[in-house]
This record gives structure tokens, sequence and C-alpha cells, in this order.
């Protein structure tokens, strides 16, 4: 164990000066929201001079934010639960099932890794139009689940390589069936790795733009990102409108981050090293 | 007969997930690959096929070749600029100080947020109006105002700078669970055999560090060569077309146009570009980390 030395005190504090500066768009963005436009170009980085609740009221009375809230909430939580499933299902059934027919689709599925998703849009759109799942949240969640599920695969797929196959040989010993071996005793297995799916799923689907952009454009149905891209084409002018519109749609992800910071960094060890 | 009756309830396992992935994926990516051959507007079903008509004009149109010049530069500094920062802050951020895990909360913390809104905050800072953190800083001081996102060759840079701000603590944090797997034997051995810090750091911590640099490079070479919201949001492709990427091109044509015939030949070359770049990368880097053991 080092000590804490002068050289670390003096990193330290050199470390907090790279942070503070770090935070300025952040910080900037917030103390904005209590100003009006005069004092913001008066002093844009100075403290407000009062907690002026004025541009929040503004900004609420233009969004809809409860049920921009649910939309997003809906989305992404109906999706999380079906890529988990889904993804760790797949990877269980290709890696512990070694056959021909297995070997293939672990290879199909691989495919999915090297397409973006911007190559597959176009047909997508017309696909998506005649199965009449345009501007719907089940569309949304639809696509959300399949890319997701691709991703959960990969990582399902190294972990599961990773267990020993005993327990479940015998499981089959004793007459279980598939379905009862995996979801009794594999899938419990994978709870760290399912908390990286988890929470990282749960920040792109959550902070999809592209996607809910071409296939979910209609106001009544809006997410909270859409709503903010909706917002900003009316009040591009009026920042004291945009951003407290901004803050709030933030706050559900720095809350959830605050939550699970520890697991979220913690999480990429897991996901990208291993 | 057995053994179906065996693998059945496996294939039952893969089956959602196969129907979707398909439907999504798959058939999707085969049409975008027939229709790039074709006149298909997305409407009228009787279009023709065009032969390489469309790869050609892809070539030819002016702002479609400068929207993959453009993404690959983008693509191409981003990952250099990045690494150069977080392996060195990845490496601050490993040592003693008290306050090292709010210093890796407070960098990590824009990889959490929409890159849209990151766009949208970058560009209260950037803007080139008079509001804009910057523009308003210099009137106050009297001093000029400058063009910044407005002038095409500054708006890129500083497209990519912002970018950087929103992924380096990311990626940092990739390097830094590294860092943490590295057997601390080697750097007593080697300060035994009398090595300073930054020997230490060329012979043991870089080559040690492959595993992280093969996924970071790859997340971020993959990650902004398809990127679309934070441009959209910061640039919308302007000035002119300085800062379209391809994905913008492909949108605006496809969908927005009905060329989609046309846009399609764009999207898979885009295909193409990435996975051409994602492979070759990761076939590098693999020897590296095999060179470790």
């Amino acid at each position: 164990m080092r000590k804490y030395k002068l050289s670390t005190f003096v990193l330290e504090v050199c470390m907090l000066l790279v942070c503070a500066t770090f935070v300025i768009p952040i910080y900037y963005l917030v103390v904005s929201t209590f100003k009006t436009q005069a004092q913001i170009i008066k002093s844009p980085l100075g403290l407000p001079t009062s907690l002026n609740l004025d541009n929040y009221i503004k900004a609420l009375a233009t969004m809809h934010f409860f049920q921009n809230f649910s939309n997003s909430f809906i989305i992404t939580s109906v999706s999380v639960v079906l890529i988990v499933v889904c993804g760790s299902m797949v990877a269980y059934a290709i890696v512990r099932r070694k056959n021909k027919l297995m070997g293939f689709l672990g290879i199909y599925f691989l495919i999915g890794f090297l397409v973006p998703v911007q190559t597959t849009l176009l047909p997508l759109f017309l696909i998506m139009k005649n199965l009449h799942l345009i501007n719907t949240l089940t569309g949304m969640i639809l696509l959300h689940s399949s890319n997701g599920s691709v991703f959960a695969f990969f990582l399902y797929s190294g972990f599961i390589r990773s267990l020993p196959p005993e327990l479940e040989e015998a499981a089959a010993m004793d007459g279980a069936g598939a379905f009862r071996i995996f979801w009794q005793i594999v899938f419990p297995l994978l709870k760290p790795i399912t908390a990286t799916i988890v929470i990282f799923n749960t920040m792109w689907i959550w902070n999809d733009f592209l996607l809910t952009y071409l296939f979910l454009s209609s106001p009544s149905k809006a997410t909270l990102i859409m709503q903010v891209y909706n917002g900003v084409g009316q009040y591009i002018n009026d920042w004291s409108i945009m951003m407290p519109v901004l803050v709030l749609a933030l706050l559900p992800m720095v809350i959830f981050y605050l939550i699970m910071q520890q697991y979220i960094i913690g999480g990429l060890t897991i996901g990208a090293i291993k | 007969m057995r053994s179906i009756k065996k693998e059945f309830p496996y294939l039952l396992f893969v089956l959602p997930a196969f129907i979707l992935y398909t439907i999504v994926t798959i058939i999707p990516v085969l049409t975008t690959f027939v229709y790039s051959f074709t006149n298909f507007n997305g409407m009228s079903h009787n279009y023709n096929f065009v032969g390489l008509q469309n790869y050609i004009k892809v070539f030819t149109t002016n702002n479609v070749t400068s929207s993959f010049i453009n993404s690959i530069v983008y693509g191409f500094v981003t990952p250099i600029v990045v690494t150069v920062l977080a392996i060195p802050l990845a490496l601050l951020l490993d040592s003693k100080m008290k306050t090292r895990n709010i210093q890796r909360a407070i960098f990590f913390f824009p990889a959490v947020i929409s890159s849209l809104f990151l766009g949208y905050i970058w560009n209260f800072i950037l803007s080139p109006s008079d509001f804009g953190l910057i523009n308003s800083i210099r009137i106050s001081l009297g001093q000029g105002k400058l063009l910044l996102l407005a002038d095409p060759h500054m708006a890129m840079i500083l497209l990519i700078l912002a970018n950087v701000w929103c992924v380096t603590g990311w990626h940092a944090c990739i390097y830094l669970a590294n860092i943490q797997m590295i057997d601390k034997s080697y750097y007593e051995a080697a300060e035994i055999d009398g090595a300073g810090g930054f020997a230490k750091f060329r012979t043991i911590t870089l080559p040690f560090l492959a595993p992280a640099m093969t996924v970071s490079v790859m997340l971020l070479l993959t990650g902004s060569l398809k990127a679309f919201d934070l441009p959209f949001a910061l640039t919308n492709g302007g000035p002119g077309y300085a800062t379209t990427m391809v994905t913008q091109t492909i949108i605006t044509e496809g969908i927005n146009s009905d060329r989609v015939g046309f846009a399609s030949s764009m999207s898979f070359l885009f295909l193409l570009v990435i996975s051409f770049f994602a492979l070759f990368q990761v076939r590098i880097m693999r020897r590296r980390e095999e060179n470790l053991s």
C-alpha cells in the first residue's frame, strides 16, 4: 500500500480543478435555468441571485412530462425484460447444445453484430409501415428488443461458457426438463452479467434518438427524448424554456445513475474486458 | 425421433429471438442490398433494376461523398484523441486520491446522458449567436464574437472535441478496469531493476492494456462512424454540409426525399466500410494481445 503523500495531494488538487472545468457545461445549463435571459447574458457563469422557478413552471407547461416519462418507461422496461429473456435463452441453447443447427444459429446471430442499424433503416421503415407498427410503443419495443438481444446473446454466451455443466447434468438425471433447468438452475447463476445487460440496455434504450425519431414521431407517443427534440423546433430561440426542459428530461437518468453508479462503472469490468 | 424430442425445447428457446431478429435485421439488410440496384422510391411497386448506377452516383454526388469523408474523419480522429486522453486519465484515477471515486463518477457521467441532449448542451456553449456562452463572455470582455460552429472547419473540430468530452470518461473507466487486473508484481520487479515511471508505463502498463484497447477502440471507431445524435443536435450537419454524417444523409435521401434505391446503395457501402475497418482493427489489435501471453 502506497501512503497518501504530498505528491498525491498536489495531484488531487489538480484533478479536482480538471473536474471543475469538466462539469462547466452541465453547471452552465443548471444555473441558467434559474435566471432570466437578460441575467444569462449579463453574467453567464455567475450563481443565480434568487431561486427563480418561473422557467421551470413555463417549461413544464410546454411538455407533457408524465406522459413522456411513462412512454419512455414502458418502452425501456418491457424491452429490457424481453432482451434478458430472449438473449439468455438463445445463448444457453446455442452454447450448451453443440449440434450443426445451433452452430449455424450462433453465427447467424453474430452477423447482427456487424450490421449497423443504419443499413436496415429503409426496408425496416416499410416493414413497420406494413405491419402498422409505426407510431406504436409495441413497434419500438420490438425493435429495441431485437437489437438488444443480439448484444445480450454475445455477453451471455461468454458467461455461460465459463459455467461448469455438472449442475445441469445432475438436474437432467433427476428428470428436470430444459425449461426448469434453465430458469431454476442456470438463470440465477447469470445474475452478474444480467445486471450489466439490464443497466446498459436501460441507458441505451432510454436515450435512443435515431429509432424513436424515425418510428415514433407522433407527439402523443413521444418519449422524453423526443419531447425535447419537438420542443427545440418550437423554442429554439428561447433558451429560458429550452434549458429547464433539458434539465427536467435529464433528471430520470441522473437519478438512475446516482442509484446504480457503482454497478454502472463496475459493470464495465465484466462487460468490456471479458 | 428421440433426438428431435430432446432438441425441441431448445428450439423453442431460440425461436422468439430468431423470428424477431430475422425480421428486424436480416431481411432488411438483404432488402437493402436488393434495393441498392434499383430506382425504388419507397412507394411505387414498378421499379427497375439500374445496375451499378446508384453506386456510381454515390461517388459523383458532392454532398454524399463529403458525408462519407466527414464520417471517416470523425470516425478516425475521435478514437485517436480519446485513447490518448483516456489512458493517462485512467492511470490518474487509479492513484491513491481520496476523492477518486467522485472523480470517476464525474468523468463517466456524460455516458449516461442522451447524446442528443449533450449536443444541445454544447450548442448553448458554442453557438455563434450572442447567447452562446463563449461569445457572451467575449462580448462582456469587450472582444469580438467568434464564428465557432458557423465556420466549416472549426465546426468539425468543435464537434470532435464535444464528442471527446462525452466519451473519454467512459473509456477511461474501461482502461481503469484493465489496469486493476495487471499483476502488481511486474511493477515491483521493474522497480528492483531500477525502471522509472515512464519506463514502467511503456514496458508494462501499455502492453498489458491491449485487451481494453481492442474493445475501446472498436467501440469508438464503430460508434463514431455511426454517429447521428450528437452532430444532429450540435450542428445539424452544417454549416453547409461541413459536418453532415453518412447516417444523416441516408435518412434525408431515403426517408425524407424518397430516393430509397440511392440511399440503399449508401447504406450498403456504409456497411462495407464499417465492417472493413472494425474487422481490420480488431485483427491487428488481437495480435497485440497474443504477444502478451
